[in-house]
């Protein structure tokens, strides 16, 4: 759910690029290090992001029997980890920013801390959790793509209610106000997002299973065996 | 290719100088956000629509698909501006609410407008190589503009496949459709990381130290250009200023 260009007013547009910075700075420099440990590594990252803008311009089909589209925060942190996951996110919101007028310059921030910021770290958060509690790939897979998907909708609406006060209540009511109103399409667009995740990482691990490991996602044989 | 992309590569400001047009369409794309609404944003918006229309000659039904998602965003969350809450689970009507809908809405329409004249007059592949001298780190620029080299055969593929598997009855229940979109994004995963390895063995025939640094067709500064767009958004702004003074 991209916030549209020039939608937030002036300071708080500026506010939520000076929040996301720190992290998009931190993923830059992992980002940096990872190329110049490994130059090859960035003919895999370039194809990692284009993978990621492709994945997010999926339809969907909606309960509302219209088409949405996922955000490709959770299966994109289970695979390329949340701090490469703001870069790579950044790069996409601004590509879908200028190749398709979805979001916007101004926006630019806002959008980059939800969805490539909240939702990835979430993502991978809940992903590691049900890992560690000896859940299975497809529950962790699920849950991390659903929740991803959530809590870039929950920041969403608490960006726009920041910005747009209720008048009578203030901030509580303008959230339960947005909230409300993008609850009828993101609620199930993340159930559909993390079922998804799940169908294509089921099929990665049958046709693409070197390539998840090389990733780290699946155990290699010497890990299988210790 | 994108609709945006094809526009910016085909029309008539391609030669500009991608600093030119960032300087017009960004200038009026803060004065649109900066100013106040009436009349900043309308005359940044109408400035920016002007000019797609008329010099850049940008077709109308292309600025009109491309802004269809924007604007369903912006339809939808000006709603909750129109109401107030004064009781928990009790909506009414706020009295003030359709004149921050109006300005709220406004402003959005006029920076997206802004935001189109970037889009379909600057092809993102002349802009990406030149980010570095912004203080952006090569390494993230060189990862940009190989994913941006890479999505268009990925967007195609999907589109291939896509095709391919409605021509099997592919979207003919909600199962088989999930079906058929993970298959889409499988192949897209698949097709993205053998382009990599076979760029990574490639490269390596080439004897790739590591940079991917490639050529920028050199293109000069209009300073007339530069002069009218200061002088645009200068006139912007002054009128502005005297409008809200009066007013």
């Amino acid at each position: 759910m991209h916030i549209a260009e020039g939608y937030l007013p002036p300071v708080q547009a500026a506010a939520w690029f000076a929040v996301s910075a720190p992290f998009v700075v931190h993923g830059s420099r992992t980002l940096v290090r990872q190329v110049r440990r490994d130059p090859d590594s960035k003919l895999l990252l370039g194809a990692a992001g284009a993978f990621t803008f492709v994945l997010s311009a999926l339809k969907i089909p909606s309960v509302t029997g219209s088409c949405s589209h996922p955000t490709g925060t959770g299966l994109g942190a289970v695979l390329f980890r949340p701090p490469v996951m703001s870069v790579l996110g950044g790069i996409v919101l601004l590509f879908q920013a200028v190749l398709l007028a979805h979001g916007g310059l101004s926006t630019l921030g806002a959008n980059i801390f939800s969805m490539a910021i909240v939702g990835p770290w979430v993502a991978f958060a809940v992903y590691a959790l049900v890992r560690r509690a000896g859940g299975g790939m497809d529950v962790a897979v699920f849950a991390a793509a659903a929740l991803g998907d959530l809590a870039t909708y929950c920041v969403t609406s608490v960006q726009l209610a920041l910005a747009f006060p209720d008048p009578a209540a203030g901030f509580v009511a303008a959230l339960a106000k947005f909230g409300g109103i993008f609850a009828v399409t993101q609620i199930p667009l993340a159930i559909s997002e993390g079922l998804l995740s799940v169908l294509v990482v089921r099929l990665l691990t049958r046709t693409s299973g070197d390539d998840l490991r090389r990733l780290g996602v699946l155990p290699t044989p010497a890990e299988v065996r210790a | 290719m994108f609709a945006l992309d094809v526009a910016a590569h085909t029309g008539p400001w391609r030669p500009r100088h991608p600093a030119e047009k960032a300087l017009l369409s960004l200038g009026l794309l803060a004065c649109a956000v900066a100013l106040p609404p009436w009349p900043g944003a309308v005359l940044s918006g109408g400035a920016a629509a002007t000019l797609l229309l008329g010099p850049a000659r940008v077709s109308p039904a292309v600025l009109l698909r491309a802004a269809r998602v924007p604007l369903l965003f912006v339809a939808t969350s000006t709603v909750p501006l129109l109401v107030t809450m004064p009781a928990p689970a009790r909506l009414a009507v706020d009295p003030a609410g359709p004149a921050l809908a109006a300005q709220t809405a406004g402003r959005s329409v006029a920076a997206l407008a802004c935001l189109l004249l970037f889009s379909a007059t600057t092809p993102l592949s002349e802009v990406l190589p030149r980010l570095h001298r912004l203080g952006i780190p090569a390494a993230v620029t060189e990862v940009a503009a190989l994913t941006y080299r890479m999505l268009f055969l990925l967007v195609d593929s999907v589109r291939a496949v896509r095709e391919a598997q409605a021509a099997r009855l592919g979207f003919r229940t909600w199962r088989t459709a999930y079906a058929s979109l993970a298959g889409q994004a499988g192949a897209v995963f698949v097709r993205a990381f053998s382009r990599a390895r076979r760029l990574e063995e490639g490269l390596a025939l080439r004897g790739y130290t590591g940079s991917l640094a490639v050529q920028v067709e050199a293109r000069r500064m209009s300073p007339p250009f530069v002069a009218a767009t200061v002088g645009l958004l200068v006139t912007i702004v002054v009128a502005t200023a005297v409008a809200g003074s009066r007013w």
